[in-house]
């Protein structure tokens, strides 16, 4: 009779990797020249998703993904800042983009184990999302439908058992 | 204990002790009363008898035809999240299940009537069955993710479940028609202690290429969760009361139903007989405590979306709240306590059946032992019988069959021994013994399948186990 070890459960671990998108932001470009100044938009949002204590409590690794496009006639910057509960910053991601054609800017940026700390994303209930206009009100590029677009997605691993 | 875990202990039970209801030890085997409750129209020759309270009828059943406990927890210095991975969540398909049912008399009796073409027979019995199939893509999903796994459609409807515990109240005749054919009924009243099924789901979450952002997650769900009896355990349990509350509910406090047995025994010639039976054709109505959670809808999410100029209109717009609110407005998880209906798992069984070898001396208080055998009462009963044997139980995936190959042999009139060998989804080496033994008044029967498996319990994909305990009477000093 071939024997049984049970306490083989102790080393049984369930870490599936969840992956969904985060945030996105379109500006079109007639919108960035409306403001006719630097700082064309600067918005607080509450987001709850990482502090569901669901995920903030089992979450151990991931990585954050941006795509940044900018098809304007300008050269912009875009932050994207993590925040905690009492709105104080715990991480900013920023993007300085040359105005069309340029391309697409993807930047990956790892939380926990090498990277940054995993405490960022588990302490994070809001994003701050900040546009600067570094060029004029003016322009207009060519390109049909000109806007600054930010796609973000999250892949995280969390521990089930 | 939880009354969330009643769910996980009665698939556990079921599951791990307990399969598919087939008692193939037991049917045609006429030496023994219970035999009555898999084919009511079995050949009876007792002038009555009287099953022991609780120790006449015990039965556990328990399957899985995909993996065995050995299978992961075998000392094999093997990795265990290799053996999950490999064995369950990759090794296991949908039709592959955990299933079982247990079976305990409360109360067992039987008399033959004025008429002696009549046996009459009657009792209570506690039943508990339950399946699950491998609900593979959740599993997927809960142990590997959805990362990486881009237009991947998991299947909502591999969720696939039901159990029950009720009492049957049971009222049977036997009649002899004629020298060839015996035919039986019994009617049950269904008392359900408690209910679970979640069958009729269909659906699918999967992961693309966002049209806007980078990923759009869409549920497409139309899954329904019944339940009865649930919440009024779970408040027994709080108030102490659980015993009394599942002894209310299953002595006619929970939601009723009836059902219906038929079967027959007909002697094609003097050794020659076929034998069929169909149980539980049957219904409960549950309007008592019945609680319906519904997810039915469809989303599809790219996360928080800041569209401007349109997300400048309300500057303190919660678009996450938003989105939740969305979410939930296009799947709304719902409950309800509308009545529902389920049909018992009717299960079918048939049988030939060839007698051979010596005869033996009728136990019937009646001028028809074997030199009057073309009399009116009964037929003669052989040292030796073997046959076949089919059985077939209606499931959530659709029917189940098994097939049975038998041999029985009586040792006088005190001990008679019956041996199968069955194929079925759970084992292409089943084989089982039962025994009855008759001391005086006294019937014990044992029945256990799968014996080979008990070289290593562990390892096996099926067990069963029968027992009982009788006074029979045949009316004879």
């Amino acid at each position: 009779m071939e024997k049984q070890d049970f306490d083989q459960y102790d080393d049984l671990d369930i870490t599936p990797t969840y992956e969904a998108s985060i945030f996105y932001l379109e500006t079109p470009e007639n919108v960035i020249n409306a403001f006719n100044g630097a700082n064309f938009y600067s918005q607080n949002f509450n987001f709850d998703a990482f502090a569901e204590d669901i995920f903030s409590e089992r979450v151990l690794d991931g990585v954050i993904t941006y795509e940044v496009e900018n098809t304007t006639s300008k050269r912009l910057d875009v932050v994207f800042e993590f925040l905690d509960e009492a709105g104080n910053v715990l991480d900013t991601e920023s993007f300085s983009i040359d105005p069309a054609p340029t391309a697409v800017l993807r930047r990956e940026i790892a939380y926990g184990n090498a990277g940054r700390s995993i405490d960022i994303i588990r302490n994070t209930s809001g994003i701050r999302l900040s546009g600067t206009n570094q060029g004029d009100s003016t322009s207009t590029s060519t390109l049909p439908d000109p806007m600054v677009t930010l796609k973000s997605s999250g892949k995280f691993r969390v521990r089930i058992k | 204990m939880k009354i969330q875990n009643l769910f996980f202990t009665t698939i556990f039970w079921v599951c791990c002790y307990a399969h598919a209801q087939n008692k193939q030890l037991l049917y045609d085997f006429s030496d023994i009363p219970q035999s009555l409750m898999v084919n009511p129209g079995v050949k009876t020759d007792f002038q009555w008898f009287a099953g022991i309270p609780a120790l006449s009828g015990i039965s556990l059943h328990g399957g899985s035809s995909g993996i065995t406990v050995n299978d992961i927890f075998a000392d094999d210095g093997l990795d265990i999240n290799d053996k999950v991975r490999d064995r369950a969540i990759n090794g296991m398909n949908i039709r592959d299940e955990l299933s079982g049912t247990f079976q305990l008399e409360l109360l067992s009796g039987g008399f033959r009537g004025r008429n002696p073409n009549y046996f009459y027979s009657f009792g209570i019995y506690n039943e508990a069955d339950g399946i699950g199939y491998w609900f593979k893509d959740y599993a997927i999903l809960a142990y590997e993710g959805n990362a990486d796994r881009l237009n991947q459609e998991f299947d909502l409807s591999h969720l696939k479940t039901r159990g029950e515990m009720v009492n049957v109240f049971h009222f049977g005749i036997n009649k002899r028609m004629n020298n060839q054919l015996i035919v039986g009924a019994r009617g049950k009243i269904y008392s359900s202690i408690f209910d679970f099924n979640s069958t009729r789901n269909k659906g699918f979450f999967v992961t693309r290429e966002g049209q806007n952002n980078l990923l759009a997650s869409t549920l497409d769900a139309d899954m329904k969760l019944r339940t009865s009896g649930i919440a009024e355990l779970e408040d027994a349990e709080d108030n102490g009361n659980l015993a009394s509350t599942i002894m209310k509910r299953g002595f006619f406090g929970g939601n009723l139903g009836l059902g219906l047995d038929l079967g027959f025994t007909y002697n094609l010639n003097e050794q020659t007989v076929i034998t069929g039976s169909l149980l539980d054709l049957g219904f409960i109505y549950h309007t008592n405590d019945v609680q319906t959670y519904t997810l039915n809808g469809a989303a599809t999410v790219e996360g928080v979306e800041v569209i401007l100029p349109d997300a400048l209109v309300d500057p303190t717009a919660d678009f996450w709240q938003d989105l939740v609110d969305e979410v939930e407005a296009l799947v709304p998880f719902e409950d309800d306590t509308k009545g529902y209906i389920t049909f018992r798992p009717t299960k079918l069984y048939a049988s030939i059946r060839r007698d051979f070898g010596e005869q033996l001396e009728s136990r019937e208080d009646c001028d028809c032992n074997y030199t009057v055998s073309g009399g009116s009462r009964a037929r003669s009963r052989y040292t030796n019988s073997f046959g076949g044997q089919l059985y077939m139980i209606n499931r959530p995936r659709g029917p189940q069959t098994a097939l049975t190959a038998f041999y029985l042999r009586r040792f006088g009139n005190t001990l008679t021994a019956k041996t199968t060998y069955t194929v079925d989804k759970f084992s292409y080496s089943n084989i089982g013994l039962g025994v009855s033994i008759q001391a005086g008044p006294v019937n014990l029967y044992l029945m256990a399948d799968n014996l080979l498996a008990y070289r290593n319990v562990a390892d096996t994909h099926y067990a069963s186990f029968q027992l009982g305990l009788n006074i029979i009477s045949w009316g004879k000093n």
